[in-house]
């Protein structure tokens, strides 16, 4: 019953996405096709040709019909820089940025979580100041200027654009190799900024348990006081900080546009800044309604793993 | 008691940085003539290590890095500011709106409210500023129309919280209505939450202002600190190692972030009761 | 009648607790034999529990302690980490309070009992400690949330004894729970502390609970013993006056002496319900009430929790619709909607439970008293007005007051100021939610009395609705006894009380710890 809430509100949430992705790029004041050509040399027939695309020439509700009757048989259009389907210039950019918002993501949660406890046990010890004064630093940081830094203080010490180099052997380690060494940079920048983030919700998260009775009863039982924090408020703080890490999944995504655009990453947030200085609306359309699709999606699996870890929430 | 007591250190080391920061932003436009800061005027060389001319060094036109810092302070802040305002202002609407009164209007903000809130902010923002006109306008709408949701679950849930209360259901048998129920008993529990949250607001709304302009969405008719992280990034300010560019503007957006963030937390820690 | 100790589980000597300057427990020295129950009774803020806390060193690091206590001969102050773990549980545990926060609420049941059991290698089973405390044994597997509040509080004896201590201590351990549960709870407390032979010091504000359990009895009065000696006695002939108070305030029915309502005659009737029904989506939380009050007459509405009686309560306010049925204001039906049910909402007032959060704690008393004249838009000179209501409500002189802020009085004083704002209204009916059911037992006595002398002087009417028998006892002109949704018996207190008609009544009647 909950299980079938949870999914008709992602499905409706889904839908959502597909409406916003088609009026936001609806809004345009002006032709989009001449804001969209402009500083190009462009023939009528060209834009003729664009319109015709958008098909601007129709009534709206049977361009939104076209648009979401595509958008299910998985058309997002065709990029007007790439001269292809935007679906596949997509999937082609899925994996490296599923590499590193991966790699970035489980650094920065373990990482996280883990200072994030070990300062609110401590609360107001040396410890605890100084990993929240970082946070707090990192988290006023913007991620490109970090990248940049980080840039220019290793120097040559590690690649800094791409993914990988052209005269690296074909072989699968040293292609891996390569990538590891490439990835060092963008996945510390990213690590750096989203674990910040995620230790200070994981502080307060357990600061709020810090005083709860069921931890008195656990000392009173003659518990030492790192079973008390591993077996009772560990488990109890974080639930709620899982729920948040992924409800701010979109700060991770924020985090790779800025960082592939810096490390020059091949992967989508890179697309997306191709698409915005284009500006090929049909790529950026496609990317949003792809990304929010996933937030979406994702926050459906933090509610669902909730539901497993949490045994006051019954999702089946 | 003086509430002031409550204040920490670091909050008031925070409020006495915005305090410099805001009167560089106000005065700095007074003192800096606009020859120093157009491109086809200035005589001094591109990319000059800091010196006793230019102590900050040169970008890559010739212009002074120091003003064009002072000069930036202005753009940052005001952007932050007014885009604070408005998404703390819807955000406190919704949230009101949407816990005070039940029904379908509460249930429908509510769903909307979800659905932005896990919503990357800064993918609509860039959405949004690409299809608008560029300018300082489009920035403001696009950071405050993408960061409300958190604001208005927030409010939402205070409002939830206070009319549960039974003061509010002795208001009620009292004959109090709608309107006396939300002015005289939500709002005023509401004000210092919004305070916090606009200050915390301002931080997050300066971060996605350098963002957006380092990614080439700003107001190209004037000086932001992201924008001149944007040049620096175009014009080759990491590979030439011209560290005088890349670190003044970022050091700036760190330190006013901070300090809005301290303050913020400071505010915090006075408003919530402690138990 | 203390027998003499030869070795005693627990002995405070001297025991002393600060919280900064602020001093909570004073010279305090009390000792527990084995198989000897103690009852330690106070109101909030006596440093009762302090005392339970102190005992296993469970007390935060801002606490200064002095004195000794020792538990089995040995000083708990002085334990090195080790040891004092190694004592936790195993020579004493806890009973605490609120079952549903002092379990872990994502752990099963059965985990948290056999917790202490594999720390402290204690051999012995769930299974037989479930069996004591009389649960089913399939419930080790559930959450504390799948639990009702009688059964967690069961789970939290079953893990008291996994370890097999000589002293227990129960810290409130039936404080939230109704009374037909109570008396259940207090029953296998009772007996399994006879079986074994433990030592029991039990804590609590309610007399009559530690009058059912405890052989003995203590009182604390702003952190000092004031008496201490065998229960029957204390009560009997109190010594201390605190102690005077306390027995006072629960009222034994049947006594004349404590029935201070007078008799009063048959009055025109005032407030009628017919065939009330009141549907809370699929449940039926009231189902087809008639109650009548009559002008100036004090009803009591007594139930547990659950029965419907606050809905009942609330649906009489116009606060909530009925589904069906009438309710009848001086001849005329009670609107449900705008100005007419606005001008009725100045004739019917209600009191709360909790004054602390039935006012707004940014308002000023001046501002929470005068909130119904404001929204009633009267004129008149409204600080004048105020001050009248704060003066009839015993808050002398009012102008002391006017300028405090809530938090900045005590409980009682607080709930004046509800009736303050209440009477400032001039209302004809006062219904009231529990009035005095989160007052300290020497207040409670002087909200009765204001509240019969109210009706003396003003002619007000009350609705009392309460799960306390005893204070329908003290107050009112008649009873009427709810029980899921439908009233089962109703009529003067003499009779409902002392003759009962309905077996629902009896079992509440009997549920009543007796002094």
């Amino acid at each position: 019953m909950r299980l079938a809430g949870r999914l008709g509100g992602a499905a409706v949430s889904l839908v959502m996405v597909a409406v916003l992705g088609f009026f936001l790029f609806r809004v345009v004041p002006g032709d989009p096709v001449v804001s969209m050509t402009r500083g190009r040399p462009t023939t009528a027939a060209m834009q003729a040709e664009l319109r015709a695309q958008f098909g601007l020439d129709r009534p709206l509700h049977e361009q939104f019909w076209s648009y979401f009757t595509s958008l299910l048989r998985g058309d997002l259009g065709t990029s007007f820089t790439f001269r292809r389907p935007v679906a596949e210039v997509i999937a082609e950019r899925l994996g490296p940025t599923l590499l590193l918002v991966g790699t970035a993501t489980v650094i920065a949660v373990g990482l996280g979580l883990w200072l994030g406890v070990r300062a609110a046990w401590r609360r107001d010890s040396a410890f605890d100041r100084a990993t929240t004064g970082v946070s707090l630093t990192l988290w006023a940081v913007p991620t490109f200027w970090l990248g940049m830094l980080l840039m220019m203080v290793t120097g040559d010490l590690f690649p800094s654009r791409g993914m990988r180099d052209t005269d690296t052997a074909p072989d699968f380690v040293s292609q891996a190799l390569d990538v590891g060494h490439h990835l060092v940079l963008p996945s510390i920048t990213l690590v750096a900024v989203v674990c910040a983030e995620y230790v200070l919700v994981m502080r307060s998260s357990l600061l709020e348990e810090m005083h709860a009775p069921y931890l008195v009863t656990a000392r009173a039982k003659g518990l030492r006081d790192d079973l008390v924090r591993r077996r009772h408020a560990v488990p109890n703080a974080v639930l709620p900080a899982i729920t948040l890490v992924f409800l701010r999944f979109g700060l991770v995504v924020a985090g790779a546009i800025t960082t592939e655009t810096v490390f020059s990453w091949p992967g989508l947030g890179l697309l997306f800044y191709d698409a915005l200085t284009g500006p090929d609306y049909f790529l950026l359309q496609g990317l949003l309604v792809v990304t929010a699709g996933a937030v979406v999606v994702m926050n459906l699996l933090a509610d669902l793993l909730h539901g497993v870890l949490d045994p006051r929430v019954k999702v089946v | 008691m003086n509430r002031l007591t409550g204040f920490s250190r670091a909050g008031m080391a925070g409020a006495a940085i915005l305090v410099v920061a805001a009167l560089v932003a106000l005065i700095a436009p007074l003192l800096i003539s606009a020859d120093a800061l157009d491109v086809t005027r200035v005589t001094a060389a591109p990319w000059q290590t800091p010196g006793a001319q230019h102590w900050l060094g040169t970008d890559h036109t010739g212009r002074s890095v120091a003003l064009l810092v002072v000069q930036g302070a202005g753009t940052s802040l005001f952007v932050g500011l007014t885009a604070a305002v408005l998404s703390v202002g819807i955000g406190t609407l919704v949230g009101i709106v949407s816990g005070h009164f039940g029904g379908l209007v509460a249930g429908a903000l509510l769903r909307v409210t979800d659905f932005f809130l896990v919503l990357p902010a800064l993918v609509l923002a860039i959405a949004l500023s690409t299809v608008l006109p560029r300018g300082l306008g489009t920035i403001v709408l696009a950071i405050g129309l993408t960061s409300w949701p958190s604001t208005a679950r927030m409010v939402r849930a205070q409002t939830l919280t206070i009319e549960a209360r039974p003061f509010v259901e002795r208001a009620r048998a009292l004959g109090g209505g709608h309107g006396h129920v939300i002015g005289r008993h939500v709002l005023p529990s509401v004000v210092p939450l919004v305070l916090v949250n606009t200050t915390l607001a301002v931080a997050s709304s300066i971060v996605a202002e350098s963002t957006l302009a380092f990614l080439g969405l700003g107001d190209p008719t004037r000086i932001s600190w992201g924008a001149m992280l944007h040049q620096a990034q175009l014009h080759g300010a990491v590979p030439q190692r011209a560290w005088w560019f890349l670190l003044p503007p970022g050091l700036a957006i760190v330190v006013v972030v901070l300090a809005f963030t301290l303050v913020g937390r400071a505010l915090e820690a006075v408003v919530t009761p402690k138990r | 009648m203390t027998p003499e100790v030869t070795n005693p589980v627990l002995e405070l000597k001297k025991l002393t607790v600060h919280y900064g300057h602020k001093r909570v427990v004073d010279d305090v020295s009390l000792t527990l034999a084995p198989g000897q129950t103690l009852g330690l009774a106070g109101e909030s803020g006596s440093g009762k529990s302090t005392v339970a806390m102190s005992v296993l060193r469970l007390l935060p690091r801002t606490a200064r302690v002095d004195g000794e206590i020792l538990l089995d001969g040995h000083d708990v102050q002085t334990m090195s980490w080790g040891t004092l773990r190694a004592v936790r549980w195993a020579s004493a545990s806890i009973v605490f309070q609120g079952a549903m926060h002092s379990l872990n609420p994502v752990r099963r049941v059965g985990d948290q009992i056999a917790e202490p059991m594999r720390l402290h290698g204690t051999p012995g089973r769930v299974t037989e400690l479930l069996e004591q405390v009389e649960l089913p044994l399939e419930k080790a597997r559930a959450y504390p949330h799948e639990l009702s509040g009688g059964q967690r509080q069961r789970v939290m004896i079953a893990m008291a004894l996994a370890c097999g201590p000589r002293l227990v201590i129960a810290d409130e351990p039936t404080t939230a729970l109704d009374v037909v549960v109570q008396a259940q709870v207090l029953t296998v407390m009772k007996r399994l502390v006879a079986e074994q032979d433990l030592g029991l010091l039990m804590i609590s504000h309610d007399l009559s609970v530690l009058a059912e359990t405890c052989d003995d009895l203590a009182v604390m009065h702003r952190g000092a013993l004031v008496e201490r000696g065998c229960t029957r006695e204390v009560i009997a002939n109190p010594r201390h006056p605190h102690t005077a108070a306390l027995t006072a305030a629960f009222p034994v029915i049947g006594d004349p002496a404590h029935r201070w309502a007078e008799p009063a005659a048959a009055p025109e009737p005032l407030l009628e319900v017919r065939d009330l029904v009141v549907d809370y989506g699929r449940t039926r939380a009231v189902d087809g009430v008639d109650l009548t009050i009559g002008q100036g007459e004090i009803v009591a509405l007594v139930g547990q929790s659950g029965s419907g009686k606050t809905t009942l309560a609330r649906t009489i306010m116009g606060l909530r619709k009925p589904s069906s049925g009438r309710v009848i204001f001086d001849g005329a039906a009670v609107p449900l909607k705008g100005r007419a049910l606005k001008a009725f909402r100045r004739q019917v007032q209600l009191v709360l439970q909790d004054p602390a959060s039935a006012l707004n704690p940014r308002h000023k008393v001046l501002d929470a008293v005068a909130e119904g004249l404001r929204v009633h838009r009267i004129p008149g000179d409204e600080e004048s007005l105020v001050t009248a209501a704060v003066e009839r409500a015993e808050l002398r002189p009012a102008n002391l007051y006017l300028d405090s802020l809530p938090h900045e009085l005590s409980g009682g004083q607080q709930q004046r100021v509800v009736i303050a704002g209440a009477l400032v209204l001039q209302p004809r009916l006062l219904v009231a939610d529990e009035p005095v059911a989160s007052l300290d037992a020497s207040v409670r006595g002087e909200i009765v009395a204001l509240l019969l002398r109210l009706r003396r002087e003003l002619g007000l009417a009350s609705l009392i609705i309460t799960h306390d028998l005893g204070l329908a006892w003290q107050i009112a002109d008649r009873v009427a006894v709810m029980h899921q949704g439908k009233i089962v018996e109703q009529g003067s207190v003499e009779q409902v009380l002392l003759n009962p008609s309905h077996d629902y009544t009896r079992a509440l009647l009997r549920a009543v710890p007796q002094v």
